[in-house]
């Protein structure tokens, strides 16, 4: 654990220097998307949970103690992402990896520090969010755009697409409870991917449908990327990472071990988790 | 701003939450405007009978008063558990949180103005005259709208993190019903007491309410300001408190 450490700090510090040193050399100043300065977040478990007054008043009655311990899930996290850039974030189980993707869409407040998001983000953090069973599939596109901030009309205009390329045309009117849980994650990836974000928040999702399926979700984050929007790509799967990523930081233990090429980024993971693993 | 932005979700949530109430059934509908009719009956057997409050259409002051007061019963009620209730529109996206204490506020609002659209015909056939002072009844309906939504993202946020408010908010609500003027006069409230009884808004929003609907009086500059004053606090406080409190939603919930 200590090398790790060690390791981390040193790496840590040539990370930036190689962000600095990029920008030194001005290949050419491109506007940040997603600006993050050191971000904490900290989480706090009690030892015992009050969820009511009642609770509170028992608690008091007994002398009233509130102990909790203290999970730091984020500590003191900086990094920016450009426009256009696909930038990954790597790490172990745990690693704090979630915290950040959820901060970034908004859902979860930093304790410490900022957050500057430039853009409309769209977070993929899970499929199908807010989708109702017993609502047919058209009224769950229209429902999942809503959700997104987009018009009706924006909306109207877009069903036909994401019905198309969901393959789902025919079952445009069946209710979603009877869909098969392929079915359900096509229309939810294909609603998503329409809605027309300058910024994609994607965390593991990418594995979805069938093969053909996942092969026209990677053409299509694909084509979203040469359209110049930015894509935070939260994974597992390093071989993807390095194909899809310009830049890399890799999380351990709420903290960034390593920040840079992608390449670079994911070789050093794996050295590290050889060492430790 | 989130209101315009967001008005697609608002209108779709509104609509979901109407729904439901009424359970996409004509009976379900119809029950719900039956229930404060039958309530009003109970009640007036109750106290024409046994308190003999002399008051003129006693039946039709009591229905306003029951309609005016389960539009702020059923709103804080339902809006309570609407954190709470929507979990994956709070942890998996995000959307501004007050769109879900908003949609569920205008669905209740939405339900009062049918109940009270039903008491229109009844008040024609009891024979009372419907003057001009009936186009105040929006504006008052309306502030009553603001003063409510305070109030439930109030409730809505404190209800995240202690899940015994809403039956402690019940026992409120009950305690509410007997403090205002539904089911008695204001006139036998004691001289002694009657500074404090007017404090409360929604003494003031029912017996404006009976003002416009049944005694065809226009109401005061002074109570309209009083209202607008009451229900502009109890949205700064809402606004404040929920913007506090929801930044540990995901977490708590």
């Amino acid at each position: 654990m200590g090398s790790i450490k060690a390791m981390a700090l040193a790496n840590r510090t040539k990370g930036l220097d190689r962000e600095r040193g990029g920008e030194r050399e001005g290949e050419k100043v491109r506007e940040r998307a997603i600006v993050v300065e050191n971000v904490s977040k900290r989480f706090r478990i009690p030892h015992e949970k009050k969820v009511t007054f009642f609770d509170h008043l028992i608690g008091l009655a007994k002398g009233g103690s509130y102990s909790y311990e203290e999970f730091l899930a984020l500590n003191d996290v900086s990094f920016s992402v450009n426009k256009g850039e696909t930038f990954g974030v790597i790490g172990p189980n745990g690693c704090g990896k979630s915290t950040l993707l959820k901060i970034l869409a908004g859902v979860l407040y930093p304790d410490s520090g900022h957050v500057k998001i430039d853009g409309k983000i769209a977070p993929f953090l899970e499929l199908g969010v807010g989708f109702q069973p017993d609502l047919t599939a058209l009224e769950n596109i229209r429902l999942y755009g809503a959700v997104m901030g987009l018009t009706r009309k924006q909306i109207e205009g877009k069903r036909e697409e994401i019905l198309e390329f969901s393959e789902l045309k025919r079952f445009e009117n069946m209710k979603l409870k009877n869909f098969s849980s392929g079915m359900y994650v096509k229309l939810a990836f294909s609603t998503a991917i329409q809605t027309d974000p300058d910024i994609l928040l994607v965390d593991e999702v990418l594995s979805v449908g069938d093969e053909a399926f996942q092969k026209k979700c990677g053409e299509k984050i694909e084509e979203i990327r040469r359209a110049g929007k930015t894509i935070v790509f939260v994974s597992h799967a390093l071989g993807t990472v390095r194909d899809l990523c310009e830049r890399c930081i890799l999380l351990d233990e709420g903290r960034i071990i390593a920040l840079g090429e992608a390449d670079e980024v994911v070789d050093e993971y794996m050295r590290v988790m050889d060492r430790t693993g | 701003m989130w209101i315009i932005e967001y008005r697609e979700l608002i209108r779709i949530l509104t609509i979901s939450d109407l729904k439901v109430k009424y359970q996409s059934s004509v009976l379900g509908f119809a029950w719900s405007l039956l229930n404060p009719l039958l309530m009003m009956l109970v009640l007036y057997a109750v106290f024409s009978n046994v308190f003999r409050f002399d008051e003129d259409s006693f039946a039709l002051y009591l229905l306003i008063g029951i309609v005016g007061w389960r539009f702020l019963a059923n709103g804080t009620m339902t809006s309570i558990s609407a954190i709470v209730g929507k979990q994956s529109l709070v942890t998996k996206v995000y959307v501004p949180r007050q769109i879900l204490v908003l949609s569920s506020v205008l669905s209740s609002f939405v339900s009062s103005l049918l109940e009270f659209s039903v008491l229109v015909p009844l008040l024609i056939l009891f024979g009372v005259d419907l003057s001009f002072n009936v186009l105040f009844f929006p504006l008052i309906h309306a502030i009553f709208l603001v003063l409510v939504y305070g109030l439930s993202l109030i409730l809505a946020s404190l209800y995240v993190y202690y899940r015994d408010l809403n039956q402690i908010w019940d026992v409120l609500l009950q305690a509410g019903f007997f403090l205002s003027p539904i089911v008695y006069p204001i006139s036998i409230v004691p001289e002694k007491y009657l500074g404090y009884y007017m404090i409360n808004p929604v003494t003031v929003v029912i017996e404006m309410y009976r003002e416009v609907l049944l005694y065809a009086k226009t109401p005061s500059v002074i109570d309209i300001g009083l209202i607008v004053a009451a229900a502009g606090l109890m949205f700064l406080a809402g606004s404040s408190l929920f913007g506090r409190l929801e930044r540990r939603f995901a977490e708590e919930i």
